[in-house]
């Protein structure tokens, strides 16, 4: 188990002073698993980040990135093994270039050049940045500075990829090319751990939900089901994505909340229909 | 009566060649809610940041043609945290910031922004520090403190894009009782799926241009579902081989269906 545990909470409490934002939580993901963290704004989901990639410790319990206990690492020492992408991106970029902050954090690793450059390389290609690359950061779009920041820890090549609303502001092309991207990060065996209001992109991209409400764990389950039950969904602060309210509105076979199988769903009861 | 009127308008950011935006003529009414969709880099943000007057003015560039604003306007940036005025303590204080600014009475003061608090939904919040918030109940923030300046001219960019579905629909739900008040809305949105309940008008702009211009069904006509703009729905029922006209809302999917 301990091999294959990309990321462990356990017990895990912690404050802003008086402000809890988390209370007794507890979960594992495993290598390869693609989970996505919901809840209400102010549920602590961002604290969850905050701690994962340890820019805070917790007040009681621990938060273990692989067999490393985050209370022991240093957060440059955590972009080892965790590459992050925060809610605010845009304060993550510095370089005058995009192609030169993409490859920061490779450096920063103290790779070799020919590996820092296939790492940016490959990372400005997964999100398509490289028509951009020789922009200054700031001349950039939010959304592409948002997928800069992307671009940045994709190519720490990290065992766990966590993402704080990556797809806030981003158009369905670019939300499409943000999953591809993850998904296939993901193939190679890195753990994902998204926060995200978008439960469409969630709905597409990924396939564990954990929700918390108020600071606790509310519910662990496959999306596939949490996203087409309304009534589980409404007392937590969410409604259910397009798609799946569609699939549940026409009571579409297997309930899909992908597009694509939606899509097959529909057409093949459509063609059933005309049929008889 | 216009409360703003762009009329062939091309504008260019400083130090480029290509304008951002070309040829754009566009009417806010008041009671109006227009909505700007597009793909990223369209000219949705420039478009906006021209209504409420920060281009060229703030931003640099040079604009041709004519803008005619006939109100106050308060815009919500895609980045609202880059708007917390840093100098409150309270999130009370923060919504207060603008209002002050304006020079207004305090019992002005005090109504506007007990009101626009309500409105958000975040009375509970006031004497929370705006720095322990999270970014949703920040986005919320930010908007209760333009709309406590009372503008005419409501200019939103993503407004609900990190806010959860209990936020973003209070949002819209916000947005259609200001239009019911006689304030004109501008918004630009990634959410198109929200907009048939919420525009009146849907723009589509295209490379700096204005590509077609009507109601929310055009959310639903083949060339904005091929653009990858259309509702959720709508495209759905064109990638099942079902035929146009398409459904815009799952509403309409169920009439449809039976």
């Amino acid at each position: 188990m301990a091999l294959t545990r990309a990321l462990a909470f356990d017990g895990v409490a912690f404050s802003y002073g008086d402000v809890a934002a988390l209370s007794d939580v507890s979960f594992e993901i495993a290598a390869g698993e693609r989970v996505a963290l919901l809840g209400r704004n102010g549920a602590g989901k961002s604290t969850v980040v905050r701690l994962v990639t340890g820019l805070g410790h917790p007040d009681e319990g621990t938060v273990w990135v692989g067999d490393w206990d985050t209370a022991d690492r240093a957060p440059e020492e955590l972009a080892w093994r965790v590459g992050s992408v925060f809610q605010h991106a845009d304060q993550q970029l510095f370089a005058r270039t995009l192609r030169e902050d993409v490859s920061f954090g490779p450096r920063a690793l103290g790779l070799s050049p020919r590996e820092v450059r296939r790492r940016t390389e490959e990372a400005l290609d997964a999100l398509d940045l490289h028509p951009h690359a020789a922009q200054h950061p700031y001349d950039l779009s939010p959304a592409l500075r948002k997928l800069a920041a992307l671009a940045g820890a994709l190519a720490l090549e990290p065992a766990l990829l966590v993402l704080d609303e990556p797809t806030a502001g981003l158009d369905r092309a670019w939300r499409a090319r943000v999953a591809d991207a993850v998904r296939e990060h993901a193939g190679r065996g890195a753990a994902l751990l998204v926060v995200t209001q978008d439960l469409a992109f969630a709905a597409e991209t990924l396939e564990r939900g954990i929700v918390l409400d108020r600071g606790r764990l509310a519910c662990d389950e496959p999306l596939d089901r949490l996203l087409t039950s309304a009534e589980r969904l409404k007392p937590l602060g969410l409604a259910p994505p397009p798609v799946a309210a569609l699939s549940v509105a026409l009571d579409l076979p297997g309930r899909p909340v992908r597009e694509r199988d939606a899509a097959h769903t529909l057409a093949r009861v459509a063609g059933g229909r005309s049929a008889s | 009566m216009r409360i703003l009127g762009l009329d062939d308008v091309t504008f260019w950011y400083p130090a480029t060649a290509n304008p951002a935006l070309e040829n754009v003529s566009l009417d806010v009414g008041p009671g109006e809610i227009v909505a700007l969709v597009g793909r990223g880099g369209a000219g949705a943000s420039t478009l906006l940041l021209i209504a409420a007057g920060l281009a060229p003015r703030v931003t640099g560039g040079r604009l041709a043609g004519s803008v005619n604003r006939k109100a106050r306007a308060g815009i919500v940036l895609p980045t609202p945290w880059t708007q917390v005025s840093g100098m409150a303590f309270t999130v009370w204080d923060e919504v207060a910031f603008g209002p002050a600014n304006l020079g207004w009475p305090e019992h002005a003061i005090t109504h506007h922004v007990d009101r626009a608090l309500e409105r958000l939904e975040i009375t509970p919040l006031a004497s929370r520090d705006p720095a322990t918030l999270s970014g949703g109940e920040l986005q919320r923030v930010i908007i209760a403190g333009i709309l406590a300046m009372d503008p005419d001219l409501v200019v939103l960019d993503e407004p609900t894009a990190e806010l959860d579905s209990e936020g973003a629909r209070a949002v819209w739900r916000l947005v259609r009782s200001l239009a019911a008040e006689g304030k004109g809305v501008l918004l630009a949105t990634s959410d198109v799926d929200a907009l048939p309940d919420v525009a009146d008008r849907v723009v589509w702009l295209e490379q700096g241009r204005v590509r077609a211009l009507g109601e929310p069904s055009l959310l639903a006509e083949d060339a904005m579902c091929e653009a990858g703009l259309g509702t959720t729905v709508a495209g759905l029922w064109r990638a099942a081989g079902l035929g146009a006209p398409y459904p815009l809302t799952v509403v309409d999917a169920v009439q449809r269906w039976r």
